[in-house]
Order: structure tokens, then C-alpha cells, then sequence
């Protein structure tokens, strides 16, 4: 009977030892997904409003006026391109209309995740591949979520007061 | 097989005048007449306002009318010298016509058809105004309305048409006599214009129209009639009928002046407020004066000038002006000198703009 009892143990003990020196299986590394993969891609334009932010803040009207039927936006096109690690590469946009920014370049975003604070990202435009010189700023106001459509919008100011900006309404082409 | 080449046959014949280009000059803004009420057989101005449409005031316009006949059939392309229309100035054209004449149907034919339809238009028919429809007032329920007196409008203005039905019938002393005359004056009788009997010109002036039945009707336009100075506020209208040589009269009536309501002033905005050489210019001007259509511009940035247009109507006319490509690379512009003048070539501000760095 003792001669039984010793070699359950063993046993337990033997099966202890096999199971607990086998690693655990948890999955394989991923990237995280970051905002480039929404926000690359091509764009076509939906809308584009002019907003007179000095008469915003003054409450003088008219504040806003739409410029999509104007000077041939309703052509107005964004290709912000990434390569095959989802970085990003050169943007263009393509469509005879008036250089609001440089109309080629480099891209990056501020930050390649959704901010916590209330603070946009920026869509950061560059004219070298190193992305040294900066050219404009774009806030990315409205991320693509459940509907493929983005907001960035241009600011123009003067000693740190905005007095201008363009609201671009974009939708996904690809 | 035989509905099929009837079809083929007149897709043929159709294709040439749907093909045709056709310049949409755009609606007629209003239209009136003068007299304001009238029978099928009585002469009548009918005045069209044609501001607001692409029409200009050196262009010939003609009617084109096919309701309730259509008496310039087949001519599209080269309308007949009865169908021109007279200019009036301040975009306003006129036709005279006695409709049973024009159209050489009866009255009651008339007064059995659609009304009025028609489009104005060029010699040539390559530019046309919306479908337009001249209202018709019928007044004939009058003769047993058991009313005295009946004005339309209600309420008169100062420019505007006037047509008063008397029934004399009603009017003790008037049955048989000659003539009807208008006894009169503007707010409560300080502008006159009198029956004076002895004078033959002052006589025939005021005399109604007589229709007939013991019904009569006089048609005036107060501004005219009276001739009244200019900026004249017109608050009421005195008037009795009187029987030729004041053998009868009737009552002193009195008809109160429709309230004038001036329209809005003009109001011109560069939108934004505030600029860059790296921006559009908006220019808006609202509550437009009649035929102002245009808003022409000049800016001088620096040795360059850049001229346009704008067009719109009396609501509006709005446009932008692209800085971002005319001044591209441009440096060292502090400010632009903006000249806005309208197609009357009038000023509307000659201004500069300073530049947001």
C-alpha cells in the first residue's frame, strides 16, 4: 500500500515537472494599428468652406462661404501615400485648382495614434524626402471611422490668432 | 412595322428643333397691365420687367405667344415686326395689343382658353425667357354685385395702375346722361384734379369709360394723372362721379393709399474680413437697385492688375477672386487697391486692402 501511495506521487510529481516546463503559447507579435492606415490613400473633395474665423469670433455674418463650385475643386484630389510598412511617403494633389498649400511633397502625422486630449493631429507637409522643411500644417479634424470620410482643415493666422481657415470635406476614392 | 416608321418619321422631323441651341435668358420677374382690368375687346399695355434676365436694354424683344392662338405661327426663327415689344427703360418692355384683334378669336374663346402663355425673345429665337402667363382680372360679377364703387387694387399706390368701376345705375340722376366724369384730389384734396366742364381737355381727361349696361370705369395712374413732384407720399384718394355738366353726383368716396414699403438699401461685403495674398477675395452685394446685374472689378497688387466680373440679380451677386494663383511668388505686397464698379459704372467702393503676412 505504501508502494502505491510513493508512486502516485512520483507520478504527480513527473507530470508536474513535464507541464510546467512547456511554454505557453500567447500568439505571435502584431504592429499596433496606427492612423495611417486610415488616413492614407486617395481623397476626392465633397466640400470646401471658407470660414472667416475673425468674423466667427465677432459674431459678424456672413462667417462661411462654400467654395466647392469655384475654381475647379469639385476635380480637387489628395493622394497621401504610404509605403508597404503603412509609413508615410510623398502626398500630391491632382486637379487644375489654386496652390492653398504646396500642391507635392512629403507627409507624416503628428502622431500616429487617435490623441487622448482634445488636441487634433496634424497632417504635416513637407518639400524634402527627409521631411526637414516644412511647408503646412493641416489639422485632421474628423478621422475616417465607421464612414470613409475625412475633415483636415488649413488655418491661416497672424501672430498666433487664426483669421482664416478652409475646411476640406473629403471621401475615400481607393 | 407602320407605327415604327411613323415614329422614325417623326423623330426626323422633331430633331432639327430639339437640336437647336437655345440661351435661357431666364424668368420674367414680373408683368402687369395697364389698364389694371380690362375686356377682351379693350386696348391694353402689358409691361414685362426683365431685370434680373440676360436680356440688355439694346436688345430687340419679341412675343411669342400661343395661347389663346398664336398669331406669329411658324416665325420662331424670324418673328414678325407685330410681335416687337417697346422698350420703356429700367429693363421693362411693353406690347399693346386688343386681344380679340391679336389673336382674332372671339371674347368668349378668350375667356374659354388657357389664359395667356408665352416667352419673350430675340429676332432669331436663340434666346428666350422663361414660360411666362399674363394674369387675367375678371370683373364682370360687378354689373350685380349691388356695389357702387369697386377699385383694383383695393388699396391704390402712387405709380402704379388704378382702374375704379362705378354703376350708375345705382346713382340717383345718372340714368341717360352723357357723360361720366372724375371728380378728384390726392390726400384729402391738396392735389386737384377737377371736372371743369367749360374746359374740353379737362373734360375728355376725366371722363370714364362707358362699357356699357350703366357700368363705367376710369383708369389712371396717380403719379401721372395728378402730376405729382417726385418723392410725393400719396396717402389717400378723394373722388365723386359726376354726371356731365354736374347735372348728378354721387357721394364723396374716398380710397386709402396702399402702405409704400422702400426696399431694402444695398449692401456690399468683401468676404473674408481679413486677408492673405495666399487667399480668395469675396465680394457680396445684396438688395441690389434694378437692373444692376454686374459687378466689375479692378485690383492692384504691386505692378499687377487684375480685372473680372461678377454677375447676379436683385437678391445677389457674388463671386471670388483667385489671389492664391495671381499672386503666387509675388513678395514684398503689403496691401492691394480694390475698384468695384457696377454695369451702370457706378462706384461701388474703390478701397485698399491690407495683407496678413
Amino acid at each position: 500500500m505504501k508502494s502505491l501511495r510513493l508512486k502516485i506521487l512520483l507520478l504527480g510529481l513527473s507530470l508536474v515537472c513535464f507541464w510546467g516546463c512547456n511554454k505557453t503559447d500567447d500568439g505571435s507579435y502584431t504592429t499596433p494599428i496606427t492612423l495611417y492606415e486610415k488616413v492614407g490613400g486617395s481623397w476626392s473633395l465633397k466640400s470646401l468652406k471658407m470660414v472667416d474665423e475673425f468674423a466667427k469670433a465677432n459674431e459678424i455674418k456672413p462667417d462661411e462661404q462654400n467654395l466647392e463650385s469655384f475654381f475647379n475643386y469639385q476635380d480637387f484630389k489628395l493622394l497621401l501615400n504610404l509605403d508597404q510598412t503603412m509609413n508615410p511617403t510623398s502626398y500630391k494633389v491632382e486637379g487644375n485648382v489654386p496652390p492653398l498649400f504646396e500642391p507635392s511633397g512629403y507627409w507624416e502625422l503628428s502622431s500616429p495614434f487617435q490623441p487622448t486630449t482634445a488636441n487634433a493631429v496634424r497632417i504635416k507637409l513637407y518639400s524634402d524626402a527627409s521631411k526637414s522643411k516644412l511647408t503646412q500644417e493641416l489639422r485632421l479634424t474628423s478621422i475616417p471611422g465607421s464612414t470613409s470620410d475625412m475633415q483636415v482643415q488649413l488655418v491661416r493666422s497672424s501672430e498666433g490668432t487664426a483669421y482664416l481657415s478652409y475646411i476640406f470635406n473629403l471621401t475615400a476614392t481607393n | 412595322m407602320k407605327k415604327l416608321l411613323y415614329a422614325l418619321f417623326l423623330l426626323c422631323f422633331l430633331a432639327p428643333i430639339t437640336s437647336r441651341s437655345q440661351e435661357e435668358a431666364g424668368d420674367v420677374s414680373k408683368i402687369w397691365s395697364y389698364p389694371v382690368i380690362y375686356n377682351y375687346d379693350e386696348e391694353v399695355t402689358w409691361y414685362f420687367d426683365m431685370a434680373g434676365t440676360t436680356f440688355t436694354e439694346d436688345e430687340d424683344l419679341y412675343i411669342w405667344i400661343w395661347s389663346p392662338s398664336e398669331p406669329d405661327a411658324g416665325n420662331w426663327e424670324n418673328s414678325s415686326d407685330f410681335a416687337k415689344l417697346s422698350y420703356e427703360g429700367n429693363f421693362i418692355w411693353s406690347f399693346t395689343l386688343t386681344p380679340t384683334t391679336y389673336f382674332s378669336v372671339s371674347a368668349e374663346d378668350i375667356a374659354a382658353s388657357a389664359g395667356f402663355w408665352l416667352r419673350l425673345k430675340n429676332k432669331d429665337g436663340s434666346k428666350q425667357s422663361g414660360v411666362a402667363q399674363v394674369s387675367y382680372t375678371p370683373f364682370n360679377d360687378f354689373e350685380t354685385a349691388n356695389e357702387l364703387i369697386r377699385s383694383y387694387p383695393t388699396k391704390p399706390s402712387l405709380d402704379e395702375g388704378l382702374s375704379i368701376l362705378f354703376n350708375a345705375n345705382l346713382a340717383e340722376g345718372f340714368d341717360g346722361v352723357e357723360s361720366v366724369h372724375f371728380h378728384s384730389g390726392l390726400n384729402d384734396w391738396e392735389v386737384l384734379q377737377e371736372y371743369q366742364a367749360w374746359l374740353p381737355e379737362i373734360s375728355a381727361k376725366t371722363q370714364l369709360k362707358d362699357l356699357g349696361g350703366g357700368i363705367y370705369k376710369m383708369d389712371l395712374i396717380p403719379s401721372e394723372y395728378y402730376g405729382t413732384e417726385d418723392g410725393y407720399v400719396m396717402t389717400n384718394l378723394n373722388f365723386l362721379m359726376v354726371a356731365k355738366d354736374w347735372a348728378a353726383t354721387i357721394p364723396d368716396q374716398v380710397l386709402n393709399a396702399a402702405e409704400y414699403i422702400p426696399p431694402p438699401p444695398p449692401e456690399f461685403k468683401f468676404f473674408p474680413l481679413q486677408i492673405s495674398q495666399k487667399d480668395f477675395l469675396g465680394m457680396i452685394r445684396t438688395n441690389n437697385e434694378r437692373g444692376v446685374t454686374t459687378l466689375k472689378y479692378t485690383i492692384t497688387a504691386g505692378s499687377k492688375i487684375i480685372e473680372g466680373e461678377f454677375t447676379g440679380g436683385t437678391s445677389e451677386i457674388k463671386g471670388f477672386v483667385d489671389l492664391v494663383t495671381e499672386l503666387h511668388g509675388m513678395s514684398g505686397l503689403s496691401q492691394i487697391h480694390v475698384l468695384v464698379s457696377d454695369n451702370n459704372d457706378r462706384v461701388i467702393t474703390d478701397t485698399a486692402i491690407p495683407l496678413k503676412k
